[in-house]
């Protein structure tokens, strides 16, 4: 008979669970709340904002209608003049509309997601050949070099940020703004590469060798049997790990901030929020609202992950 | 189809022999059993002929051509593994048309064999299954299937019933022989359980420590076996040995005396060499006096207190002492022994076999027994 647990306790544990996970989610219920309340509403304590104001969100996607320039009389009048050219009035104009007010949200969205995704694509795939040798062949060193790679996590980061920036100088990357891109998805590659190799590694390890050795058997070269047969079992795995790559990506800020300073255009979210933060824009339902959608990819990769971790692909293959 | 050679093979890790000087060869059409305790090398010896394991000194062959260096997917080998090694995400059909798309066979050939395999593997059912959807025998089928619709030079089969229960062992047994006579398959089967190698082998190697103790047909292997250790090795229950002590040209245990010149090619002057040896009699030979027919090579073991009776439907088996030891005999369902009651068997003088009492007791009886 298994003990039963008497409602105290029921109560206990729940309460304590539920404790926690108010302590986890409280942040981003909060960051939630502030973006969704309207200016007139900040004040108020309550997570539920008193009218749903999306504001901030429309004018970070670019759904906000143009605004209409405000134009003083004595402007107008300049304007009104048939003498003056279409490109001059447009100047003119351009000094009295809210332009400089746009946060480029898009862009760096879609800067960040270029590079953590191009960050995830090569780190999982050096990565799965990498653990594959690791995890399967034997060959001298072997185990110093499984192990060497997480020396990478033994420097803290501020420690190489210098050093490696003055390496990308030295080498002439820096001096352009898809050398300085180059240079920061180097070091996002080799900040990822070691976990993803020991994820995959471990992986690797479950998948029982006499898969390997059937496809052998029937015909595959080794090459042909990490392809056809080892690669397709671990996509769970490869999932969870280009998902991981991915994120860690999305959200590095440090490595960013020193390499993409002089590069406005080509900046990620995390040194545009910080950006954000700090200027006359630093309202606070958008950076709330930044936030969010900055969190927004990152929980939906979790979610995803977590659904492709449940299901095992091996299951039915070998009697165990 | 093709033959396989093995000549003066050797497998060690490190210092470790594992396999010691092994010569065998096995004919176009022919299906050999491997069989031996566990850690006798057989498996071994199988994985180096397939090329998943490098050999350490010798040479296979396969037909003419020497494949040492080839690596396994060049040597044109099907294999069935003992855990099944069924690629997970795959379909049953894809299974089973894996090696034969890779070989690159055109989708006609590949169509007809699935459909002669699965035929007969009574697969039809499941083909779009995947293997986690299946039971163990139904794995266990399409393993078989897998390496079946290949057209290879060489089956190789790494006891692949253990994992199966009684009855479909059985089942499987008899599929399989079906099978390879079919197919007229060049086989290697590595199997520990000797019911297997004594019904599929048309030669059966017997293994121990890496070395091979006898090679023969099926039953050459259970009348004559080389030594102590196949003789109790094949055959169940084991073979009885009973020291005896040469007295004369009889030999002597307990109150009997048997005399050796009717026992089958026994040189009795070398025998007179020797102050014991073993006599071995298995339990299959063992008679009930009330029920054999007289002959004059029967010899009688009078005043056997049987110490226990285990019935096992059409035989029975009886438990009692010979020359200090505890024996076996299998007498048939005629017989009506009961535990604690003195009985007469006999024993055909011509059955009975003579090791010597070295470590090694090796046969003394000479020729066919």
């Amino acid at each position: 008979m298994m003990n039963k647990r008497s409602t105290t306790q029921s109560v206990i544990l729940y309460a304590l669970v539920l404790a926690l996970v108010i302590f986890c989610v409280f942040p981003f219920l909060q960051i939630l709340s502030t973006s969704l309340k309207h200016p007139i509403d900040w004040g108020n304590p309550s997570l539920i904002p008193r009218v749903l104001h999306l504001d901030a969100y429309k004018e970070l996607l670019g759904l906000m209608p143009a605004k209409e320039v405000d134009v003083p009389a004595s402007v107008q009048r300049l304007l009104d003049n048939p003498a003056l050219s279409a490109e001059k009035k447009q100047m003119l104009l351009d000094k009295f509309s809210a332009g400089g007010d746009v946060f480029p949200f898009g862009r760096y969205m879609l800067n960040t997601f270029v590079i953590s995704f191009v960050t995830g694509i090569c780190s999982t795939f050096l990565a799965s050949l990498a653990a594959y040798a690791i995890a399967r062949l034997r060959f001298p060193a072997q185990s110093l070099m499984a192990n060497g790679v997480l020396f990478v996590y033994m420097v803290g980061g501020v420690l190489l940020m210098v050093p490696l920036y003055q390496m990308s100088v030295n080498v002439g990357l820096a001096s352009s703004a898809a050398g300085t891109i180059f240079s920061l998805f180097l070091i996002y590659l080799i900040q990822t590469l070691p976990v993803a190799m020991y994820m995959l590694g471990n992986y690797f390890r479950t998948i029982p060798f006499s898969l390997e050795e059937a496809a052998m058997m029937d015909g595959c070269s080794r090459v042909e049997a990490f392809w056809r047969i080892i690669m397709p079992l671990s996509k769970p795995m490869l999932f969870t790990v280009f998902i991981y790559c991915f994120v860690i990506a999305w959200n590095e800020y440090l490595f960013a901030s020193v390499f993409l300073k002089q590069y406005q255009d080509f900046q990620t979210l995390p040194l545009a929020l910080q950006t954000l933060f700090t200027s006359k824009n630093a309202i606070w339902d958008r950076i709330m609202a930044a936030s969010m959608l900055t969190l927004l990819p990152v929980v939906i990769c979790f979610m995803l992950a977590n659904k492709h971790l449940s299901g095992g692909l091996t299951d039915g293959g070998v009697k165990g | 189809m093709s033959s396989v050679i093995l000549r003066n093979v050797n497998k060690s890790y490190g210092n470790l022999p594992i396999v010691k000087n092994l010569n065998l060869e096995v004919k176009d059409g022919e299906f050999v059993v491997l069989v031996g305790p566990s850690g006798c090398g057989k498996s071994t010896t199988l994985r180096m002929v397939a090329g998943l394991e490098d050999i350490t000194q010798g040479e296979i062959q396969i037909g003419s051509r020497a494949i040492n260096d080839l690596p396994p997917h060049k040597r044109n080998i099907a294999m069935v593994f003992q855990n099944y090694a069924l690629y997970p995400h795959m379909s049953v059909r894809e299974n089973i048309v894996f090696g034969l798309k890779k070989s690159g066979a055109d989708a006609e050939t590949i169509k007809e064999k699935l459909a002669d395999v699965s035929e007969m593997l009574k697969l039809d059912d499941y083909l779009d299954r995947k293997p986690a959807d299946l039971s163990g025998g139904q794995r266990q089928r399409v393993a078989m299937g897998r390496a079946l619709a290949r057209d290879a030079d060489v089956y190789l089969f790494d006891e692949p019933l253990s994992n199966l229960d009684a009855k479909l062992r059985h089942h499987m047994r008899t599929e399989i022989a079906r099978i390879q006579h079919q197919y007229n398959m060049t086989a290697i089967y590595v199997t520990h359980d000797q019911i297997e190698a004594m019904t599929l082998g048309d030669r059966v190697v017997v293994m121990r420590d890496g070395i091979v103790e006898q090679v023969g047909t099926p039953m050459e292997i259970y009348l004559q076996p080389t030594n102590t250790f196949v003789a109790t090795f094949i055959g169940s229950p084991a073979m009885n040995l009973i020291e005896a002590k040469i007295e004369g040209e009889d030999l002597v245990f307990d109150n009997y005396r048997l005399p050796a010149a009717k026992i089958a090619n026994v040189d009795l002057q070398d025998l007179k060499s020797h102050d014991t040896v073993l006599v071995g009699i298995r339990p299959d030979f063992f008679e009930d006096s009330a029920l054999s027919s007289p002959s004059d090579n029967l010899f009688e073991f009078n005043d056997i207190q049987v110490e226990l009776v285990e019935n096992l439907g059409f035989d029975k088996e009886i438990m009692f002492k010979l020359g200090g030891e505890d024996a076996k005999a299998r007498l048939d369902l005629r017989s009506h022994v009961k535990r604690q009651e003195n009985i007469s068997m006999s024993v055909d003088l011509n059955r009975v076999l003579l090791f010597d009492t070295s470590p090694q007791g090796m046969l003394l009886n000479t020729g066919e027994v």
